[in-house]
């Protein structure tokens, strides 16, 4: 753990700040204090993000430290898509992941700008980690409201509290955690087909069977094996529904966290450290 | 439900379960016992199971034929099978034995720089043999290039590190030790004699970079010394510094020519990212390699068998999986709004205002 004494650092700390008051004053009920928090923060996270990109020169998706950057900045905008158009609740949720992703970009992770290596010098870069992020915060979003279902009664009589108290309508957490895998199932597809793609052009194989991507598979699977469950029995144990929905996330943040920096996974992708 | 539907549901399940714990026992094994876990002999029979359950669920589900998404997504992860198949190296040997198809699975070829010499000799991967390619490749030219500028990295024995753009003029403070400047940048140092006096110049070309430097010491006193790129750092007298010009390498590039029956049939300068691809096989810029007799450039070639079908299988997975959970819901929310009065239409964005 180190406090980063440099103006990206210290965006990164408001914006930390900006979110968890926001998450603090919507879980209070506040909404429009929240929201409005909630936004400022999202605005500090983009100029973040620019200034990193101008600062290093090519698009800041290249290590840890520029991913978790750019997860945090992303939360908002999921967020709202979700209550706006999925009719998702949970809003103080986003505004803790987005807080809590910024933390070890902007405690732990080494934030030395590095020239890009050979391999990431290519087209798919950018949209292949684009989209891996944009399907995790909405698996994480997911993992959440399984959570939230797995809770049982006491868990979603005050959620429901809450959202009548605020006036509301939202999904109940089963359906919402159905909804939002349906929205980032695609895309962490999309994320593997692009980065077999690209492991194609740029190191000649299309599966290379490196730890990174293993996990990834299994995360793909872990939602695959979700959708198939959910077909045979629909909302008939919706404790294992929630189950499958958390063990997904449980693969996801092994395949971002633990083989980027573990040693017990060597492989292709630890230029990502 | 019936019963073979429902065991059919069970199987495809425990097909899922079973991949996901292989692939995190995979990923303790490391890459490369990984490849071979997933390619050996009991591995194969889970393949073609999982295919053969993919055909049947096709064959015993009629939503996947009458869900057009469903069916896309179910066929595209056949394609993806039958071709990581009909691409591995069993797949080649099976290729050998019923249709005479001889192609190298992978392989490299080491090509040295300044040889013009059409090769055709592959060494194939994990194994001794070298295998002929029915045509051969002529390396035109090899060039590295840097990211500019390099630096200079200064290390004091305590520990301490510096780092020192590569530009005429830059200065850092040491500390107690003094200040570095760098005075010239040399993209290939030599050195003539004029009128006895040895001096530096930048000849063209780019094999000896190094850097002209000057530490002044606290005391005063100054020492004008170079810093190469590929050779010890030269000092009149002995800094207690450790210096080094690094440079970070941006691309390697291998032009190359295919020639066969005496002809240029194709030609390509390869990097990273950017493969040839003739006659079945593509070829790779894979590393720089030296030994005593000189400086190699090493390319990966391999075959392209089974690839069609993989990328057609990635394009019918993706598509399906879109258009199934992403297309269909749009076409159902624009009908819906379709269906809604001009009133509703223009009460419920203000509802959802009012609650969002």
């Amino acid at each position: 753990m180190a406090i980063k004494h440099t103006i990206l650092g210290l965006l990164i700390y408001v914006t930390i700040a900006a979110y968890l008051l926001a998450c603090v004053a919507l879980m209070a009920g506040r909404r429009k204090v929240g929201r409005a928090v909630f936004v400022a923060g999202f605005f500090v996270a983009i100029l973040s993000f620019i200034y990193r990109w101008y600062d290093v020169r090519h698009v800041p998706l290249q290590n840890l430290f520029e991913v978790f950057l750019f997860l945090g900045m992303i939360c908002y905008p999921i967020s709202w898509f979700c209550w706006r158009v999925l009719r998702i609740g949970g809003q103080w949720t986003d505004a803790l992941i987005g807080a809590v992703v910024l933390v070890p970009a902007g405690f732990v992770f080494n934030a030395e700008p590095m020239p890009l290596p050979p391999a990431l010098q290519s087209w798919l870069f950018a949209p292949h980690v684009t989209v891996y992020m944009l399907s995790y915060i909405f698996m994480a979003k997911a993992a959440f409201q399984a959570g939230e279902q797995l809770l049982g009664t006491a868990g979603r009589a005050s959620s429901h509290k809450m959202s009548w108290r605020a006036g509301t309508f939202a999904l109940p957490p089963e359906q919402a955690t159905y909804e939002l895998i349906t929205i980032g199932f695609p895309l962490l597809t999309l994320g593997l087909v692009l980065g077999s793609w690209w492991g194609k052009l740029a190191w000649g194989d299309y599966w290379g069977w490196d730890p990174k991507e293993l996990w990834s598979l299994a995360s793909w699977l872990a939602y695959l094996g979700y959708f198939h469950w959910r077909y045979m029995f629909g909302k008939k144990h919706p404790h294992i529904n929630s189950i499958w929905a958390i063990a997904g996330m449980l693969a996801i943040i092994i395949t971002l966290l633990w083989v980027n920096l573990s040693r017990l996974f060597p492989g292709l992708h630890s230029y990502a450290t | 439900m019936s019963q073979f539907r429902r065991a059919v549901l069970w199987a495809a399940l425990t097909a899922i379960i079973l991949l996901a714990l292989l692939s995190i026992y995979g990923a303790f094994l490391g890459a490369e016992r990984a490849q071979a876990f997933f390619n050996s002999l009991p591995l194969a029979f889970y393949w073609f199971a999982l295919a053969a359950l993919l055909v049947t669920g096709i064959a015993v589900f009629r939503r996947l034929l009458e869900v057009p998404s469903l069916l896309l997504l179910h066929l595209g992860s056949i394609l993806v099978l039958a071709g990581g198949m009909w691409g591995s190296n069993a797949g080649h040997a099976m290729q050998k034995e019923l249709f005479g198809l001889d192609r190298i699975t992978k392989g490299l070829m080491k090509m040295e720089i300044s040889d013009r010499t059409p090769q055709s000799r592959v060494a194939v991967e994990d194994s001794s043999d070298t295998l002929e390619l029915p045509f051969s490749v002529r390396l035109q030219a090899f060039r590295l290039e840097y990211y500019t500028p390099g630096y200079l990295l200064i290390q004091s024995r305590t520990g301490q590190t510096w780092k020192l753009p590569a530009d005429a003029g830059a200065q850092v403070s040491l500390g107690d030790l003094g200040k570095m400047t760098v005075e010239r940048v040399f993209q290939n140092f030599k050195l003539a004699l004029e009128e006895g006096k040895h001096v530096a110049y930048d000849a063209p070309g780019d094999s000896n970079p190094a850097l002209q430097v000057r530490m002044e010491k606290p005391d005063g006193t100054a020492t004008a010394g170079l810093v190469f790129a590929q050779f010890e750092p030269m000092f009149p007298e002995p800094i207690d510094l450790n210096l080094s010009y690094q440079r970070t390498v941006k691309d390697y590039i291998s032009e190359l020519e295919i020639v066969q029956d005496g002809k240029v049939v194709a030609a390509k300068a390869i990097e990273v990212n950017h493969p040839l691809h003739y006659g079945g096989y593509h070829f790779y810029q894979h590393s720089l390699d030296e030994d005593a007799r000189g400086r190699y450039t090493v390319l990966m070639v391999v075959s392209d068998s089974g690839l069609n079908l993989v990328y057609g299988g990635y394009m019918m997975l993706a598509a399906g999986v879109f258009w199934h959970f992403w297309g269909r819901r749009i076409l159902t929310a624009i009908e819906s709004r379709r269906m809604m009065t001009p009133e509703t239409r223009e009460t419920l964005p203000k509802i959802a205002g009012q609650h969002g």
